[in-house]
């Protein structure tokens, strides 16, 4: 091999090297909003359930500002148990939904079926990246974005206060349109022997469109 | 080919050019790797256990080649793993659009919320773009080759 090619092949690797080294380096010290996990992690999307058209409602009109529902205020507003985050004294609230067990694990939901689970007191989880959470989320939904590091530690907490049993409903939202981080956060919690989750098919943006309640600031 | 297309100054401001662009790539996915990694997921191209590897390691590696063509140094393999990335992606770009499947490019980041068609657009912009950079990397590797072989002719005259 001549000598210029061959240096230049060792230059090659070399600039691998130094880029794996900082990789490395750089993960270590991230923050865990900023992590990724070096082992594999399971990024499959669940076999998906229709919305149930006779749930479907009109949806109200797209109105104007959202109602922001500052933390210190949240109790003035009417609003079901949900809006609050529940110590772990609290037994099974999301068992207070009329819907009957599934037929099937996963099924995606319309605004509408998303507006009553909120009534009846369903917990939220947010897929998003923490940094849209703080953004703007559903009132009293709790942060698990899926593709951060802490998710599972996130998951936990949530686990730990509500305490969800497998059949109990639990609702799943990201950004609507193509976003897939609630399905994909689906297919976690599946894995995980919860078989009653609802996919909020149309999302965050569909939620501030229809005027319902949200919050801001981190979890 | 014309000798003005491998003249020193053009030679220069071409590495240049090209190493800013890596590095202002880079930039974004190594502040926020979970970001990147869900845009290379969406490609569907790659078995999840790259995933996260893949994610972490590419934009470290846009930076060092964009600080080395930049600097001048090893500039051969620089604009070589230069080349070799703007490949991969003009084909992954290409997959996708071949299967009308819309991804977020990722190429400097994550970008906002965009219709399907949008998506598309972009998508033709994104590999019209890259097959420029690639111009741009043939030409370093070309008149980095015909300086070291003029090198090589002059050492051998001496």
């Amino acid at each position: 091999m001549p000598t210029a090619l061959r240096s230049t092949l060792i230059q090659f690797l070399t600039l691998a090297g130094c880029a794996l080294l900082a990789a490395v380096l750089s993960n270590a010290v991230a923050t865990p909003t900023r992590r990724l996990f070096w082992k594999p992690v399971v990024r499959a999307l669940p076999p998906l359930a229709p919305p149930l058209l006779k749930e479907r409602e009109p949806e109200a009109p797209i109105t104007a500002p959202t109602p922001v529902v500052p933390a210190e205020t949240r109790k003035a507003v009417p609003s079901p148990s949900a809006w609050t985050k529940p110590g772990p004294s609290v037994t099974s609230p999301t068992a207070t939904v009329a819907e009957p067990p599934p037929s099937v694990p996963i099924r995606e939901i319309t605004a509408g079926e998303a507006w009553k689970a909120f009534q009846a007191g369903t917990p939220f989880l947010d897929a998003r990246r923490s940094a849209e959470y703080a953004d703007g989320h559903v009132a009293g939904a709790w942060s698990t974005p899926v593709w951060e590091a802490d998710v599972d530690d996130r998951l936990l907490s949530f686990k730990a206060a509500r305490r969800p049993g497998a059949d109990d409903p639990i609702v799943i939202y990201c950004s609507g349109g193509d976003c897939r981080d609630s399905h994909l956060l689906a297919t976690k919690l599946l894995n995980e022997g919860y078989f009653h989750l609802l996919i909020f098919r149309d999302g965050y943006p569909a939620w501030v469109a229809q005027g319902h309640p949200i919050e801001k600031g981190q979890p | 080919m014309s000798p003005w297309l491998r003249h020193p100054r053009l030679t220069l401001a071409v590495r240049v050019v090209l190493g800013l662009v890596f590095i202002a790539a880079a930039l974004p996915k190594i502040i926020d790797p979970p970001g990147f990694a869900k845009a290379i997921w969406a490609y569907e191209l790659f078995p999840t256990w790259s995933l996260n590897p893949l994610a972490l390691t590419l934009p470290w590696l846009e930076l060092f080649c964009g600080l080395a063509l930049c600097l001048g140094i090893w500039v051969r393999a620089a604009a070589g793993w230069v080349g070799t990335l703007l490949l991969a992606f003009c084909l992954a770009l290409s997959i996708n659009l071949a299967k009308r499947h819309p991804v977020d490019c990722g190429c400097f980041g994550a970008t906002a919320h965009k219709t399907e068609s949008e998506r598309l657009a972009d998508m033709r912009w994104s590999i019209l773009r890259d097959t420029g950079l690639l111009l741009l990397v043939a030409q370093v590797l070309w008149a980095s080759h015909a300086a070291n072989r003029s090198a090589t002719t002059d050492g051998q005259q001496v």
